[in-house]
């Protein structure tokens, strides 16, 4: 009985009395229609504590409302742990602003003596209900955890049945106590709205951020100079809350896709088994593979001689990539006549390396711009970037016991010949003498 | 005559400067740069003004270039967490970032979009700075270290580029340094020099572990502490002598610097930030060229076809392919000295010429990078 007393008759007789009464009081009084400010009496007290509570209650208000509206979405968005956290987190941080700001604007109308001389017993009164309802929303936060969550399958659709004139209470029946109080003080301050200063919250001035700027034209030459400053710092006031809710809204959205992964960033990957042996294994790799060059390298610094294939290797169409002696990539061809061919890879235009396989024509192929280069002469084609022909590279050859074959030196002649016995263990070499002279 | 008699009646503490005979030329040249009067709180923000007409969008794009500076700076301290620079583990630990470490990709992707906005805006904050007239006394210096501060960046641009160690950064880094060799041929007895300063800068013959070591600690540690010391500089004197006045017609309207036109500033970098990361969300950077990460390098493939440097190369890459060595080497030297120069040479022309300028060398700018290559073709044919 109680309870169909405290959920159901109020409600409706709140929503009634506050509806019908505030358009009786804005219809009749229009001139109390406002919060009447106490700016002028006093204004540090006011600031420290009107401003939190504003902030902070529009926002946890938003907060209140938003899952009323959109129950499905609401829930869809806080399935998102972090999100979650952020919601809840985000709720307790404007709670303690709330709180603050009540606490000193309490403290101030009964503190100080010009405001007790404006103050009436509703304004207190009023005071006293939000600093209850305030300290039991917090309440009910840290004792039933995720209220943003749980809220959606009671309180939400108990107000519905209301809206819906079907009024439910099996929703709310469980709820916890200071939860209930929570719920039965809401409704006393919306009962209270036409009888105190909380009417005033039909008279923001939401206009304010977008209607043209004012500029008041003083008739007293006194106030001409101020006119202008007053003017910008009342434009920019009004640029800096609209702009304040952007980068407001913009941290919101920035904390729900970003701030988790980024703490995620630090706190640093955990690779599976098998991740972290195939990462292992490629980095093994590559440092073999560092080492190699690293010798090569090494190698040209030290020896007169470098292998590079042995000669039955050579092919005539695909040439076989080394590294010469100023560690550039070279290519080793066959010719006709069955003896090495060896060309400088490193396109004579910007440096890129040549392809291996030769065309018809006997040609190797520079991708990065287009330039043919004949196997036999180095030269590039008509009209190619690169001007100059690449270095045809001296070589020997050498049978198994090490002694010279054949050989072509840097000015082109070649001496010796490769019998056909030989051809089969003949091994091709690069020589210093050959770059050095 | 006429413009600077017009700055010395704007700028009386100039005059008091220069009517000290007895001082020496370089002295009073300095004091006229660095008026000790005007450093403080009061004149460098509290009553700086910034002009209000038709170029004053001019005024955003060094803050903007400065904002994406600030994003390459975070983002560049979270990849060095997970980044190793040696030749056997730097395209490894780039993969490991994309592919393991949270948020790694989009960290990447920014510090790339960011990059190339960064270079973007720097180019366009000195073409509007010369055809706003920026550079004018008192403002020689704001001028030049800007001009250095561009080439750093560029060079930030180029040894950033090396690190992720893949087949397409090596090579290109070995082509841009081999220009360096083409010097050689026009320099008679010197010829040797140019291989031995390329060799130099690489550490070591060829492009290898020696030359990542160098980009690595020339992008991380010395390009930053560079930059930040000149950029400590450049808004130094942007503050101390306040806003050029941009237009040659007198302004009527001014607003604060503070907080007018410092709210303004943090508001186009809110929107700046906003679409450079719905970018690095969305887009991959990477997407844009013909090819991705690729392959780690390695030394025996061949390049990869279509190899090109980064975009705000083109404008000199694509002359660089098309005319003679010399020629470029010659005009580009002529640029460099302009830019320097250009307080002094540009002393007497009017806003009017100097924005004509402007918009041929961003017209310029514009084509050769936007249809570099197409250019390129048909020349060749």
């Amino acid at each position: 009985m109680i309870d169909i007393l405290l959920y159901i008759v109020l409600p409706y007789l709140a929503v009634l009395i506050c509806i019908i009464g505030s358009i009786y009081r804005i219809r009749k009084e229009p001139m109390t229609y406002s919060a009447l400010s106490s700016q002028f009496l006093e204004a540090r007290g006011l600031m420290w504590g009107s401003l939190p509570w504003h902030i902070g209650i529009s926002l946890i208000l938003i907060g209140h409302i938003l899952p009323f509206l959109f129950p499905g979405q609401w829930n869809a968005l806080l399935s998102n742990h972090a999100m979650l956290l952020a919601v809840e987190g985000l709720g307790y941080g404007l709670s303690a602003l709330c709180l603050l700001g009540l606490v000193v604007l309490g403290a101030r109308r009964l503190i100080s003596s010009r405001i007790q001389s404006v103050t009436t017993t509703m304004d207190l009164v009023i005071l006293l209900l939000l600093l209850f309802q305030v300290v039991l929303g917090m309440l009910t936060a840290m004792r039933a955890q995720y209220g943003s969550m749980w809220c959606t399958g009671t309180t939400v659709p108990y107000l519905w049945s209301l809206v819906t004139l079907n009024p439910d209470l099996s929703y709310i029946n469980d709820l916890p106590h200071a939860m209930k109080a929570h719920i039965v003080g809401a409704w006393i301050l919306v009962l209270l709205i036409p009888f105190s200063r909380l009417i005033h919250m039909f008279s923001v001035p939401i206009s304010y951020l977008t209607r043209p700027p004012q500029n008041v034209i003083w008739a007293n030459p006194r106030h001409q100079k101020e006119k202008a400053e007053v003017f910008a710092r009342d434009e920019a006031r009004r640029h800096f809350i609209k702009a304040s809710c952007g980068v407001f809204g913009g941290l919101v959205l920035l904390s729900v896709g970003a701030l988790d992964k980024i703490g995620q960033f630090f706190f640093g990957p955990r690779l599976s088994f098998s991740e972290e042996t195939e990462l292992m294994e490629s980095k093994l790799k590559r440092l073999e593979l560092t080492a190699e060059q690293r010798k090569l390298e090494v190698e040209r610094r030290e020896n007169e001689f470098i292998l590079v294939a042995a000669l039955k290797d050579l092919d005539r169409e695909e040439g076989k990539y080394f590294i010469d002696y100023q560690m550039q990539p070279a290519i080793a061809f066959k010719n006709e006549a069955g003896l090495p061919q060896l060309i400088s890879a490193k396109c004579t235009h910007l440096g890129c390396t040549v392809g291996n396989k030769a065309d018809k024509e006997g040609r190797i192929l520079c991708p990065c711009h287009v330039s043919y280069f004949d196997i036999k002469t180095g030269t590039p084609n008509q009209g190619a970037p690169a001007e100059a022909p690449l270095p045809i590279l001296g070589w020997v050859v050498l049978n198994s016991k090490g002694e010279v074959l054949a050989s072509r030196s840097k000015t082109g002649e070649i001496n010796g010949t490769i019998a056909t016995q030989d051809a089969e263990t003949a091994q091709v070499f690069i020589r210093r003498a050959d770059v050095t002279g | 005559m006429v413009e600077t008699q017009k700055v010395d009646s704007t700028e009386p503490e100039t005059g008091n400067a220069s009517t000290g005979d007895t001082k020496p030329a370089l002295f009073s040249f300095l004091l006229e740069r660095f008026p000790i009067e005007k450093m403080n709180f009061h004149y460098m923000v509290e009553k700086k003004e910034v002009p209000v007409h038709r170029m004053s969008w001019g005024y955003y794009t060094g803050g903007l270039t400065f904002f994406f500076f600030m994003i390459q700076v975070v983002t560049g301290l979270f990849l060095l967490f997970y980044y190793q620079p040696t030749v056997s583990d730097a395209f490894l630990s780039v993969e490991y970032i994309n592919n393991h470490v949270s948020a790694g990709p989009l960290i990447r992707n920014m510090h790339a979009w960011s990059s190339s906005a960064m270079i973007f805006f720097a180019t366009v904050h000195l073409i509007v700075a010369f055809a706003m007239k920026s550079f004018e006394k008192p403002r020689e210096i704001t001028w030049i270290v800007g001009v250095l501060l561009l080439f750093i960046t560029f060079t930030f641009g180029f040894t950033g580029y090396l690190l992720p160690w893949n087949q397409i950064a090596v090579n290109a880094t070995k082509v841009g340094l081999q220009s360096i060799d083409n010097l050689g041929q026009y320099l008679g007895p010197f010829s040797h020099i140019p291989v031995q300063l390329r060799e130099t800068f690489q550490g070591e013959a060829s492009v290898g572990q020696s030359t990542l070591g160098r980009f690595y600690a020339m992008h991380v540690v010395i390009l930053p502490l560079a930059l930040v010391a000149l950029l400590g500089l450049h808004l130094f004197q942007v503050q101390l002598h306040g806003m050029s006045k941009g237009v040659d017609e007198k302004t009527k309207k001014t607003e604060k610097f503070f907080t007018a036109f410092f709210f303004k500033d943090l508001e186009v970098w809110a929107y700046a930030f906003l679409a450079l990361f719905v970018l690095a969300s969305c887009i991959p950077f990477e997407s844009f060229l013909p090819f991705p990460l690729l392959e780690p390098y390695n030394a025996l493939g061949a390049t990869p076809p279509g190899i090109k440097p980064e975009w705000y190369f083109f404008f000199v890459y694509y002359p660089l392919e098309m005319f003679n060595f010399l020629f470029i080497i010659i005009a580009s030297t002529i640029v460099v000295a302009i830019l320097f120069l250009t307080p002094w040479i540009f002393k007497g022309t009017s806003r009017r010429n100097l924005r004509f300028i402007a918009l041929a060398v961003s017209a310029y700018l514009i084509v050769m990078t936007i249809f570099g290559e197409q250019i390129y073709h048909w020349w060749k044919h």
